[in-house]
């Protein structure tokens, strides 16, 4: 388990981390997200102690993380780089060695992980000569070859072909059902929804909201409803306390507040067009997300 | 896992990454091989030992032949005698390089180019003996009489150099030595510098830095380059005994077991002092290309540091001597040089390191300080003003002052802008200022050091070099690049 405690840093006049308090738990996936600037990337480099901190502590299983609990640690920074001219098998077994492994046991790591990725054809290439989706897969050994309890990836999406995506997020699903806790960052907030059990945002360095997704979206107050349809428009501005969130061809999206019955929506829509499809769901995150932000 | 370890292995995948490239084994087979011919060439060209061919053609004393391949007996050659029936049958064998000069008659030394000096003292001392044996023959004066009569008096010289026991051999062996010496700090201590640029560019300092701290993988860096270094210059040596060995001639009794001793512990502290430096400048760089900039003050003191010691053999007992073989920055070369040539007490070179170690520890602390700061800076190029202040916004702060459009964030931008503007023009004045308290400084003390010595240059070189080293401080402390502009 990973916890942010009132963790708060400034630069200047600028304040990037502003009371954090947020946890990430093993075996499951958190999604971290925030407009740019809010300050994901420096909330990361904390766990790292590439920033020093103004105020607050960051604990792992209870402990002030310090060099000792980063040994058990990996991450993926913003700034992807490795050594260019250095062999690709070679360089992950000296980053795994650098976490503290022995030469054969980082080797072991650096091999099962080349193979499952594809890439042990290319163990003994020049950085340099990899293509770049190849390279992306090498930094995300580097973050792996560790064999972490935690992994941290700042926008490990960013820059993938919608193939490499889905890859990269069976893999991180699987690490997380191997115990590992696992906490990334990402814009593609559709993805977040699918791929993780909690969600943290943050926004102008403050967490404004944070906790599993699922409980989240249950908590919030309104309840939005997806119809398709067959047949002329319903008239929408007879369902008053109802509002429209979007109306195209042969189908809508409303917004329901608390205490709206159901019943009758369906069965004004019902009176005049055949109904397709029928859902009454909680905000999606980008909905969650939006509010939050704005608020 | 501590740092220690952790150090070790950043040192050796700097060994094995960089003992691999092509550029560094051609510098080692380079640098062996330039030692290696320095010694061997000159005894290889200057016909010293080898035979001479000498052609006699004409009337000359019968005794002549007998004479010349006698005086070159004493002068450590062998002379072959060639007799040619006529003048032109001679000068044919000159002009096809047969024979090396050509004595016409006793009277005429003929050659194809230039005389050889050598060999003409000794052709014409025989031909000078020959002749007056001769006429006293013909004056009846006994063979026994004339030979006591000319019988040569030993002269012999001697090479007194600057210190009793050092010849001038040895004096340009010492030179020799504090070259590579300078070379060799010079060369890996600017390895260090574009290791630790390129690990910032490349970006794989983060990766890095979240596994091990950043001193630990400053002093692995400076360790590894340091043990390649080493490397080298035992490579050097060894070319260097094994011609001495193959040549068999040279006897260079400066550089004895003691003094390379001393110059192998000097190279270490050298380089330890510079490459600290390198690598905290190094980190101040953003680009590839800044690399020039951010050694700028390096890239003086260095130079000046050899040349220091280089004049200082002429008078390695002086207190000139004394100072810069004590001083830090250029005892490292100035003191292996005084140890060689023989002018230390034993306590001496011991004090001096025991300096020079200090001043490490200082730099240690200081370059650390610099280097933790400044080496996750993602901007443009760092002032050491900034470094040292601990580097203020990063990328990620910079990104929202770029992106959020809130009025708050506005604000605080402006203010900040506004403030910059403010501290620049404060900036300009105080530059200016100091540039003029500098210059004064520099001109009143290459004046002192012009009196103390009495050496005009000397002074002027002290006062230059002190504004230059001044003026690139400034430079790296506040991130200008130039002389100041005027504001607007």
């Amino acid at each position: 388990m990973l916890g942010f405690d009132g963790v708060t840093k400034s630069f200047g006049p600028v304040t990037a981390l502003d009371g954090c308090t947020f946890t990430a738990r093993p075996g499951r996936l958190t999604g971290f997200v925030g407009p740019n600037g809010a300050g994901k990337t420096t909330a990361m480099r904390a766990v790292f102690g590439l920033t020093e901190l103004d105020a607050g502590t960051i604990r792992w299983r209870g402990v002030t993380v310090s060099a000792a609990e980063r040994t058990r640690f990996g991450y993926m920074p913003e700034e992807r780089g490795l050594y260019p001219r250095m062999r690709v098998r070679e360089q992950l077994v000296y980053l795994g060695r650098l976490c503290g492994r022995s030469a054969a046991g980082a080797g072991r790591s650096v091999d099962g992980w080349l193979g499952r990725l594809g890439l042990a054809a290319r163990a003994a290439d020049r950085l340099d000569a990899l293509s770049h989706g190849n390279q992306q897969r090498v930094q995300l050994i580097a973050a792996l070859v560790g064999e972490p309890d935690l992994l941290v990836l700042d926008e490990p999406f960013s820059g993938l072909d919608p193939l490499a995506m889905g890859a990269m997020a069976d893999l991180l699903a699987d690490v997380a059902a191997g115990g590992v806790t696992v906490l990334f960052s990402s814009h593609q907030l559709d993805l977040v929804q699918d791929l993780c059990q909690d969600v943290v945002i943050i926004d102008h360095g403050r967490i404004v909201l944070a906790g599993e997704l699922a409980g989240l979206r249950a908590a919030a107050p309104e309840r939005f409803v997806d119809i398709r349809y067959q047949g002329p428009a319903p008239d929408w501005s007879r369902l008053a306390p109802v509002a429209v969130v979007e109306a195209g061809e042969g189908q809508a999206r409303l917004r329901a507040g608390p205490g709206t019955d159901v019943a009758a929506v369906l069965a004004t829509v019902q009176a005049c067009a055949d109904i397709v499809s029928f859902g009454y769901q909680p905000p999606t995150l980008s909905e969650l997300f939006r509010q939050a932000v704005t608020a | 896992m501590n740092g220690v370890r952790q150090s070790w292995l950043v040192a050796k995948r700097e060994l094995r990454e960089r003992s691999r490239s092509r550029a560094f084994l051609a510098s080692v087979i380079l640098m062996a091989v330039t030692a290696g011919a320095m010694l061997i060439l000159p005894a290889v060209l200057v016909p010293g030992g080898s035979a001479r061919d000498v052609g006699l053609t004409g009337r000359a004393p019968a005794a002549l032949a007998a004479t010349v391949a006698g005086q070159a007996h004493a002068a450590g050659f062998t002379a072959r005698i060639h007799r040619y029936a006529s003048l032109a049958a001679g000068e044919q064998a000159v002009r096809q390089g047969r024979v090396d000069v050509l004595v016409s008659g006793a009277q005429r030394l003929e050659w194809r180019g230039r005389a050889d000096q050598q060999l003409e003292a000794v052709v014409t001392g025989a031909i000078q003996l020959a002749v007056v044996r001769e006429r006293a023959a013909a004056a009846g004066i006994r063979p026994e009489a004339a030979a006591a009569l000319l019988a040569p008096v030993p002269v012999s010289s001697a090479e007194l150099g600057h210190m009793a026991g050092r010849s001038p051999g040895d004096e340009t062996a010492v030179i020799v030595m504090i070259g590579i010496l300078f070379f060799c700090i010079a060369i890996f201590g600017a390895m260090v510098l574009n290791g630790v640029l390129e690990e910032k560019t490349s970006r794989v300092v983060e990766v890095l830095l979240a596994r091990i701290p950043a001193r630990a993988l400053l002093a692995g860096k400076i360790t590894g380059i340091g043990l390649l270094g080493l490397a080298q210059i035992a490579v050097t040596a060894l070319a260097a005994l094994v011609a001495i060995t193959a040549v068999g001639s040279v006897d260079v009794p400066a550089i004895r077991g003691s003094v390379l001793a001393w110059a192998i512990v000097w190279f270490v502290l050298g380089y330890a002092l510079y490459a600290t430096v390198y690598g905290a400048l190094g980190s101040l760089g953003s680009r590839a290309e800044d690399a020039q900039a951010v050694a700028g003050p390096v890239t003086i003191v260095l130079p000046a540091a050899y040349f220091a010691s280089f004049f200082m053999i002429a008078q390695p007992a002086s207190m000139a001597a004394r100072v810069i073989s004590y001083f830090p920055l250029t005892a490292p070369m100035a003191m292996p040089g005084r140890i060689a040539m023989g002018a230390t007490a034993w306590w001496e070179p011991v004090l001096a390191a025991v300096l020079t170690l200090a001043a490490i520890i200082g730099l240690v602390l200081l370059a650390g300080r610099i280097y933790t700061a400044a080496i996750l800076h993602g901007g443009p190029r760092l002032s050491l003003r900034a470094a040292w202040r601990g580097a203020p916004a990063p990328a990620a702060p910079a990104a929202r002052t770029g992106t959020q459009t809130t009025a708050p964030a506005g604000h605080r931008v402006r203010a900040t802008e506004g403030r910059k503007r403010a501290m620049a023009t404060t900036d300009q004045n105080s530059h200016r200022l100091l540039i003029t308290t500098l210059t004064g400084i520099a001109v009143a003390l290459g004046i002192a050091v012009a009196v103390l010595s009495s050496d005009v240059i000397a002074g002027v070189i002290a006062g230059a070099g002190f504004l230059a080293i001044s003026v690139q401080m400034i430079k790296l402390w506040t991130g200008h690049s130039g002389p100041p502009v005027s504001p607007h």
